[in-house]
């Protein structure tokens, strides 16, 4: 009679979490028992993971002593050059903007393809090696929306997937997958060949640490060497942001159309400060 | 022995805080995605080899969810599952006789195995991985599973000393 009940209250639990399971997969929007421990939780993290972050960086700066002489004598070159560009530069913006609103620039083409971008603190990493999600110190209230993308300045990382009050989850580029119901791709061209090149971003191999890139055209002009950037179409990631560089291209698995490797250009480790990508808001969109 | 259950449930938050926000500056940038041990997880098996199975269920199922809702990437629940289970068998095969730390390492190992086997199963079930199980084990099951075993080695004493009550005895010289 025991181990029946005990049988029957683990089969009742293998149903539960299944079906847990199958209802949270796909799912954009979070519950207020979710947003809560994401928002207590994760502002406690923020605090730990930023310090220890910096202190990290702190020896991993030490090593890089000798560079740092170098690097601060091109940089004392550079800013003396600075210097003299911003005065030019500042007669030239005042210019500029004086032309500008005396041509009346319409709204709508003064904002197209001016992205803000949020500066967000990253306060955690995910350890599910299957699901590597980053948690970010920004959310609903600083605007953050589910699918915004997310950069770095070498490239770009991921999308918001969730949102909570104070939080949000990213999941990395590095994280899709064909198969996956989510079914995100990132349409992409070539930097230079912006209206000559296309292809898209499906997947992503760990083993080469490459993104898969298909449905390239027989004839187009893309190379190796070549700078990937998203080329805005299909409407999830915003146009002109970097992703990596072309490393080789061959025939597709069909013969039809070919496939490349592009080599991320953001490092996913041990990330600290983000972006987020924010697309004004077009009217009639 | 019996738990202090406020001190436990502290350090399985201060614990989750670490394995999130300390342990990834901690790993070296080649071996990140490799090495993620969960800190819970071996906080799970300690509580099962000192307070019985249905605490280390509780924390296991309490803990694991909290982990999965804080780092939703697809889906929730495979690490509350998952650390739920291990920590009631972890109970249930260490609750009799002493816990030694021999037998303590024993059931991280293989509790730390089946942990990592049930969510890739799952996530495999679900078509959220193409990896196969054999590169899975030895990109990240393996090695987080030799560092959880030098974690718990490295807890074993303290969690003893600081969350358990010894029964009956007043000093602390209870046999290893």
């Amino acid at each position: 009679m025991m181990r029946n009940k005990r049988l029957f209250i683990l089969m009742i639990g293998l149903i539960l979490f299944i079906a847990v399971m199958g209802f949270t997969l796909g799912r954009n929007r979070l519950t207020w028992p979710e947003k809560f421990i994401n928002d207590a939780l994760g502002t406690v993290q923020g605090a730990l993971y930023r310090p220890v972050g910096a202190v990290a960086g702190f020896f991993g700066d030490l090593g890089r002593l000798s560079d740092v002489y170098n690097e601060n004598k091109q940089l004392r070159q550079t800013v003396a050059r600075y210097a003299q560009d911003q005065l030019k530069y500042n007669f030239i913006e005042a210019e500029n903007e004086r032309l500008k609103t005396e041509l009346e620039f319409k709204e709508k083409q003064k904002q197209l393809y001016r992205y803000r971008f949020l500066i967000a603190q990253v306060i955690g990493n995910a350890t599910n090696p299957l699901d590597r999600t980053i948690k970010i110190d920004l959310g609903a209230r600083d605007g953050i929306q589910p699918r915004m993308a997310v950069t770095t300045t070498d490239g770009l990382v991921g999308l918001v997937s969730r949102v909570s009050e104070f939080t949000s989850t990213v999941e990395p580029i590095t994280q899709i997958n064909p198969e996956s119901p989510k079914g995100v791709q990132i349409a992409s061209t070539v930097f230079g060949k912006e209206s000559e090149s296309f292809g898209i971003i499906d997947s992503f191999d760990q083993q080469t640490g490459m993104l898969q890139m298909t449905k390239i055209d027989e004839n187009d002009k893309m190379a190796p060497g070549d700078k990937v950037i998203t080329s805005g179409l299909g409407n999830v990631f915003p146009r002109g942001l970097m992703i990596g560089t072309l490393m080789n291209r061959q025939v597709g698995d069909f013969g039809l159309t070919q496939k490349a490797n592009v080599k991320p250009a953001a490092d996913f480790d041990h990330l600290r400060e983000v972006f987020v990508v924010v697309v004004p808001e077009v009217a009639g969109q | 022995m019996k738990i202090k259950m406020n001190r436990a449930v502290m350090a399985g938050i201060v614990l989750l805080l670490l394995e999130n926000g300390v342990v990834p500056w901690l790993v070296p940038v080649e071996w990140s995605g490799r090495l993620v041990p969960h800190l819970t997880f071996v906080l799970t098996v300690l509580v099962a080899s000192f307070a019985g199975r249905h605490r280390a269920f509780l924390f296991g199922l309490g803990f694991g969810l909290i982990g999965d809702i804080l780092y939703y990437g697809n889906l929730i629940g495979p690490y509350a599952f998952g650390m739920g289970l291990v920590g009631y068998a972890a109970g249930l095969m260490l609750e009799r006789g002493i816990p030694t730390l021999a037998s303590v390492l024993g059931a991280t190992a293989a509790g730390s195995l089946a942990l990592s086997t049930i969510v890739y199963m799952i996530y495999r079930l679900f078509r959220l991985t193409n990896w196969s199980y054999g590169y899975a084990f030895y990109w990240y099951m393996a090695p987080s599973l030799l560092l959880e075993i030098l974690i718990a080695l490295a807890l074993y004493l303290p969690a003893r000393r600081l969350l358990f009550k010894q029964p009956g005895s007043s000093g602390e010289e209870s046999p290893l």
